[in-house]
């Protein structure tokens, strides 16, 4: 068992007695203690498995007294213990973004936009991600429409069904809370104006209610003091 | 770099309300607009046609995925860089404690080293300096 261990490992009678087969000399194992007698150099250690020819050592290493000693890394100047914020100036970007309170609606961010846009595109087809897998077909000019092109544009009058009528509709504001709202849908004309005008109408309402009431207690007020 | 934005915000914005107004047109059809609906269909391809020159000055912008997600989902997509920077500056304060505590580490381990090996000790510092770069 110990002669097919040397003749693996090319190990010579004159290096002293035969280590013991039981630590082994696989990958990741540490080599055994060498006898007293033997000075620690690294040309004497027994290979590897796996190395070719002498055990790799760095050359600075070879000389060390200190096993496995290598050279530390080159540092970095740019390390996590820098605020990296601060270091790319995305201050201004932080408090913007992350001080304040974001909207979550899309209609938030893209006020201008008409139709419903706060809706998923998956619903109706519309997602960017569809426009990325099935990208359309590109490459071609566009050229203006022809009189016979046009001919295919040719409609008949009348309005719309009214599943069809939502993409000239501004999205909801959110300062309107009544239901009457949702049926807007219906009119054909832009509603730019009655969104805005109904709050103030409501506000109007408001502000002549304490007043109403106030003639009322002015009027009863009144009425106490004619009675006697 | 921000007039290139600025003009292709400019077309889309045209390129918006000409189909919003081709859609009120065809809301609610009138024989007599049938000529208005054919010039919005030209102001259409011409927009296309502006739209495509500002591609050329934009091929080097990219955008992250993920933020397309959130625009399908309907959501702002500056969540997406408020989600950036939350995450960014939570990794770097991990990352900041990981090291002051591994540097605390060093030099405890050092100090400690040197009580127990005072000989091998001033043999490491002086192969490695007595202040090695953390």
């Amino acid at each position: 068992m110990t002669e097919m261990f040397s003749t693996l490992y090319g190990q010579n009678d004159a290096q002293g007695p035969p280590r013991s087969s039981s630590l082994g000399f696989g990958p990741g194992n540490p080599p055994p203690p060498l006898p007293p007698n033997q000075v620690p150099m690294a040309a004497q250690m027994p290979p590897q498995l796996g190395d070719e020819g002498p055990a790799l050592r760095k050359p600075g290493a070879m000389n060390e007294p200190f096993y496995l000693l290598r050279e530390l890394p080159v540092g970095n100047e740019l390390t996590g213990n820098t605020n990296l914020i601060t270091h790319y100036n995305l201050e201004h970007a932080y408090n913007k973004f992350c001080g304040k309170k974001v909207k979550e609606k899309l209609s938030n961010f893209l006020p201008e936009l008409p139709g419903m846009i706060d809706w998923p595109g998956t619903q109706d087809g519309s997602s960017l991600r569809s426009l990325i897998e099935k990208p359309p077909v590109c490459g071609n000019s566009f050229s203006p429409l022809t009189g016979a092109s046009l001919t295919g544009f040719r409609l008949h009058t009348g309005p719309l069904p009214e599943q069809y009528r939502l993409m000239h509709i501004q999205p909801p504001k959110k300062k309107s809370k009544h239901k009457h709202k949702h049926n807007r849908p219906q009119d054909p004309i832009p509603q730019e104006t009655p969104s805005d005008s109904d709050p103030k109408k409501k506000k109007k309402k408001r502000d002549d209610d304490p007043d109403r009431k106030k003639k009322k207690k002015d009027k009863k007020k009144k009425k106490v003091r004619l009675l006697p | 770099m921000a007039e290139k934005f600025d003009n292709l915000e400019e077309h889309l914005e045209k390129f918006v309300e000409n189909i919003r107004q081709m859609g009120i047109i065809v809301s609610d059809f009138q024989p007599s607009s049938q000529t208005g609906l054919n010039q919005k269909l030209n102001y259409m391809i011409t927009g296309l046609q502006d739209i495509e020159k500002c591609r050329q000055q934009l091929h080097e912008i990219n955008i992250p995925l993920e933020a397309f997600e959130y625009i399908d989902q309907g959501r702002n997509p500056q969540l997406y860089t408020k989600e950036c920077l939350e995450r960014a500056l939570a990794k770097n304060e991990q990352v900041k404690g990981k090291i002051d505590t591994m540097t605390k580490f060093k030099s405890l381990l050092i100090s400690e080293l040197g009580k127990v090996f005072p000989e091998e000790m001033t043999k490491y510092k002086a192969i490695h300096g007595d202040d090695p770069p953390s």
